[in-house]
């Protein structure tokens, strides 16, 4: 009996603590005596951080950690909540899939790249998480993707699971510019004018209503051919049931409105309406309808579209009580969110913490991931930066960005591994297969970087 | 369903293979092999040899170091240290020669003839979508029933330098399109296409890649949704036959799909389907749809699989690797950028990854992958012999591993009696560099070389004489600049190894500088103007026949062109 007893404790011990003592000595992280920036309840100062398993376990002072915890000194130091950009297209091998003006069957997720460098610089700049969207060259783009920067990591392990879907939605110049035509053999496209693009987006949601019910008649039994499963209009049903975010890209108030009756007539609410850097002249019609508006901190009339954006956009929008958030769009910019974020201050004078919440909280609001990441508090993803200074100072730089307590940019790691990198160029450059040809051969290839750039180009800005 | 196909026998082959895989399998092979017997015997009746004294590399079995092997009616008669020369043979005296099984390249695009004729010169651009000759309901390049069967062209003299090389067996398929189609597996030899093939067709191709005729899909991400919705369609297509066919009153006839129908034996994992896949990313995407579909995936080109040689054992995934290693090919430039290290630890790591994948336990056969002289096919699986792989392993990858890969490793991969007389006879080991392939063997047919080569050069390893191509002409061509074809015309004039002529589209007519004929073709350099500054143009190719095709290398990169001699 008693050896019984001792057996199945032995089994039950394999089986279970293993697990349990792995998962604790895993990463136990303690942050000590730094400013705390939560993005939610304050700023607190000399505060502990207490990280285990990957989630915030404890905030206070005089935190204590097992013996085997990694300590970080947080003097002098600022922590802030990991920086979510709300409108990315940072590690997709492909942004526009130009041939239709509805191409909501195409998924980000298939063309991820995780080994995009502009990731890492992305981390070395403070953000953990990004909404990766498919281009604007489509009144009704491809399916998006909410990502953490886990870089070095397999691809799948990027995608955040329980983030709900969401799909791209464009408006004005960039879905009618079809006279721009990257390839001439292509038909020219419809729509042709801002009124045809609005005329797109209700003709999918009639088609998916539709769609719908064919379905909904099918599963009912009052019909007994089974429907085409139609990738296209899937995901703009799911869209009509609540299920999927809707993120539209737009600059003209008056489009972001009509889209927003769009949205009341066929019933689903739109997410965020992103870069609306004229979306303070419909700010009570936003806030009514619970919508979030993701915009630039400045490019101010940067195209005709943009032309009556102002400096104070944010601070009315806020103040109106919209959820507001500032993304990047791009991956240079991306690397400063912070500062765009501190923008806010200057321009209208919103509160610290409100502006901060602009680049953490609102938008993983915006993407309903807040219940896991987007502020400091207990319970929350270990996402977190740690600032040199006060994030938006302009002296200030991120030491250390984790994510879920692994630490994915340590910039004192990055400064001793360029020597070691150095060594490992010259040692490959003299290998046979990079040394150059004597003579012959083709000139050189311009860097991978600028080609980028010229890529861009080429799909006219459509971002 | 059976009864409906066998009462209509021109059915197109795809729907064939949706009835019973057991039954189909038995019936293609009898038909190779009756094809094959029959055309040996009309051809080659009294064709026995015997090659004695040889060294024998069998691949199953031991190496035999002074063995005979007798060759009769295009198969393998017997081999052994112990065989008794036929009266009847003809003697092969074998002292100093190794005998391999004859060398798989497994995957090409040889022997296919061009797809489209190019647009008569000076017809400018066209200004509608090219029209496929195809009836299929969807877009040239989106046909997954294109079938390289139908493309081969008859004729054994074609393959002469891939044969001169030891190579006796390839996969064959088009790279066009975001389906390259069907492939077949073919000997190098024979005057019918029916007498070549050996299994056809063997797989579905596919390359992550865009339609160039501004079509959906024109990104990557288009590509994935459009083969999706092609399997989701598919397999519905199915689906509502059989209903169909039970019952067809109050039903609407399910539409005869070609396309689609070509998909269904890839849903059913009767036909494998191989992604065109090179990097680490690439690899897993295919993967992933493999898994998203339960299709039946095998990688080809796989330069980075080494990196994902857990993933590709656990889906027990097979690879075509590709041999054609990268290597700089830029000149030096005190104004250029250094390369990034990513290009350069890609060079030194491409050749590791054979041994990984051979260390990982994942199955893997060698291909060509598009090299520009198929003498590096040698060189570099000898690099990856040298890079971790065994010299067994090496040997199997260009043989047994083939064979197994394609499903035809009882009749072909390795020397067994009564195996397919395919035999590559060399002097010195076949890796090394000091190499003379003697004999060829493909069906019992005995290929000697033409030209007994000269010393071989150490410098290049090859043991093909340097003849030198004939390239002079006029030619009608396209170049396949992304979306925009631009049709031109690129006259030659030969003079042994030096070529003049000049470079005409509709942006300039340039003259060629510094122009060559090599043994394998042709380069030049021409100078282009082009929104409003110059720039160097570099031009290689090959002529075969009265086609030319080849590379334009401009700073933006490399864009290839194809097209015809001007009669």
């Amino acid at each position: 009996m008693r050896k019984a007893i001792v057996f199945l404790m032995l089994v039950s011990i394999s089986l279970i603590s293993p697990n349990l003592l792995f998962a604790q000595s895993k990463n136990e992280i303690l942050i000590r005596n730094a400013t705390v920036l939560t993005a939610a309840k304050g700023t607190f100062e000399n505060t502990d951080i207490l990280i285990q398993n990957g989630k915030i376990a404890k905030i206070g002072k005089s935190l204590k950690a097992s013996a085997n915890a990694q300590i970080i000194d947080g003097s002098g130091k600022f922590v802030s909540p990991g920086i979510v950009d709300c409108h990315s297209h940072t590690m997709l091998d492909a942004v526009n899939e130009f041939s239709y003006s509805v191409t909501s069957m195409t998924r980000t997720r298939d063309v991820l790249n995780p080994k995009d460098i502009a990731i890492y610089r992305a981390l070395a700049g403070g953000v953990t998480t990004a909404n990766l969207l498919h281009g604007s060259a489509n009144a009704i783009g491809g399916q998006n993707i909410t990502v953490k920067f886990k870089y070095g990591k397999a691809v799948e392990e990027f995608p955040i699971a329980d983030a709900p879907p969401g799909i791209k939605f464009a408006l004005g110049e960039n879905p009618k510019r079809t006279n721009f035509n990257p390839t001439p053999n292509a038909v020219p496209r419809y729509p042709r004018t801002r009124m045809g693009v609005m005329e797109v987006i209700r003709d999918a949601f009639v088609r998916a209503r539709d769609y719908k019910k064919e379905w909904d008649d099918f599963r009912a039994k009052k019909s007994n051919v089974q429907p085409r499963r139609d990738l296209e209009l899937e995901p703009l049903v799911e869209v009509l049931e609540g299920k999927r975010l809707v993120h539209a890209h737009g600059y003209r108030s008056d489009e972001h409105l009509n889209l927003l009756l769009i949205a009341d007539e066929f019933g689903f609410k739109v997410a965020t309406l992103q870069h609306a850097l004229e979306a303070y002249k419909i700010a009570p019609e936003i806030a009514k309808r619970g919508t979030g508006a993701s915009i630039f901190a400045d490019s101010w009339s940067y195209k005709l579209e943009a032309y009556d954006s102002i400096p104070y956009n944010g601070y009315i929008l806020w103040k109106a009580g919209v959820s507001v958030s500032i993304n990047s769009d791009s991956d240079e910019r991306m690397r400063r969110l912070n500062l765009d974020a501190a923008k806010m201050m200057k321009y209208g004078g919103v509160p610290e913490e409100e502006a901060l919440k602009m680049i953490t909280l609102n938008p993983a609001k915006q993407l309903g991931i807040d219940r896991r990441t987007g502020s400091i508090e207990v319970g929350k993803d270990a996402d977190i930066v740690i600032w040199n200074a006060h994030p938006f100072s302009v002296y200030a730089h991120p030491e250390l960005t984790m994510i879920e307590g692994e630490i994915y940019f340590d910039r004192s790691k990055d400064l001793t591994r360029r020597a070691e990198l150095q060594k490992e160029r010259e040692t490959l450059e003299k290998l046979d297969v990079n040394r150059p040809p004597g003579s012959g051969g083709t000139p050189p290839k311009v860097p991978t970087e600028q080609r980028r750039a010229d890529l861009d180009d080429a799909d006219g800005g459509n971002r | 369903m059976l009864r409906r196909n066998f009462a209509v026998p021109f059915l197109p082959s795809s729907a064939l293979k949706i009835m019973k895989s057991l039954f189909r399998r038995c019936f293609v092979a009898v038909l190779a092999f009756v094809s094959i017997v029959m055309s040996v015997n009309a051809q080659t009746r009294t064709a026995t040899f015997a090659i004695t004294n040889a060294q024998v590399v069998t691949v199953s079995g031991p190496n035999l170091s002074r063995a005979t092997v007798v060759v009769r009616d295009g198969l393998i008669e017997a081999v052994g240290e112990n065989v008794k020369v036929p009266a009847d043979a003809r003697v092969i005296d074998g002292s100093g020669l190794i005998v391999y099984p004859g060398f798989f390249d497994a995957n090409t695009s040889l022997g296919l003839a061009a797809p489209v004729a190019p647009r008569p010169a000076g017809q400018g651009l066209p200004t509608t979508p090219t029209q496929s000759p195809s009836n299929s309901n969807y877009p040239d390049g989106l046909q997954p029933e294109e079938s390289a069967i139908e493309r081969l062209k008859s004729g054994e003299a074609q393959f002469e330098t891939n044969r001169n090389a030891g190579f006796t067996t390839v996969l064959t398929v088009s790279r066009d399109g975001v389906f390259n189609g069907q492939s077949a597996l073919i000997n190098l030899a024979g005057d019918s296409v029916s007498e070549m093939i050996i299994r056809a067709p063997f797989a579905e191709h596919f390359s992550f890649t865009t339609l160039r005729t501004g079509q959906y899909p024109t990104a990557l991400l288009g590509t994935f949704s459009a083969l999706r919705q092609m399997l989701l369609d598919a397999q519905r297509l199915q689906a509502n036959r059989l209903t169909y066919d039970k019952n067809p009153r109050g039903m609407k006839r399910p539409e005869a799909d070609k396309s689609l129908d070509a998909l269904l034996p890839v849903l059913s994992r009767t036909m494998p389907i191989v992604f065109n896949a090179n990097t680490e990313i690439e690899i897993i995407r295919a993967l992933d749809l493999a898994k998203e579909f339960n299709l039946n995936a095998i990688i080809s080109g796989g330069q980075e699989a080494g990196k994902v040689a857990d993933r590709l054992k656990a889906q027990n995934v097979p690879v075509l690797l590709s041999l054609n290693f990268p290597k700089r090919t830029t000149t030096a430039s005190p104004e250029a950028d250094a390369e990034s290290l990513d290009v350069l630890r890609l060079r030194a790591e491409t050749p590791k990854t054979a041994g990984k994948l051979a260390g990982a336990g994942v199955k893997f056969a060698f291909q060509s992958g598009g090299m520009t002289s198929i003498g590096d096919f040698a060189t570099n699986a000898n690099k990856a012999v040298e890079n971790g792989l065994t010299k067994d392993a090496a040997i199997r990858a260009m043989t047994l591993s083939a064979a197994e890969i394609f499903g035809v490793s009882d009749r072909l991969g390795s020397i067994e009696k009564g195996k397919i007389a395919n035999l590559t006879v060399s002097r010195g080991d076949i890796l090394s560099k000091d190499k003379t392939i003697t004999h060829v063997f493909v069906d019992g047919k005995l290929f000697e070389q033409k030209e007994k080569p000269k010393t071989p050069t150490p410098t290049t390893g090859g043991t093909q004489p340097a003849a030198t191509a004939s390239v002079g002409g006029n030619y009608s061509i396209t170049v396949e600049i992304p979306g925009q074809p631009l049709p031109g015309t690129l006259s030659l004039t030969q003079q042994g190894e030096i070529l003049t002529g000049n470079l005409q589209t509709q942006l300039a007519t340039t003259p060629i500088k510094d122009g060559k004929v090599t043994a394998e073709g042709f380069n030049f350099t021409t100078t282009v103007e082009f929104g409003g500054s110059t720039f160097d143009l570099f031009v290689s190719g090959k002529v075969t026949g009265n086609q030319i095709s080849g590379t334009m290398t401009s700073p933006q990169g490399a864009i290839p062109f194809s097209g015809t001699k001007i009669p």
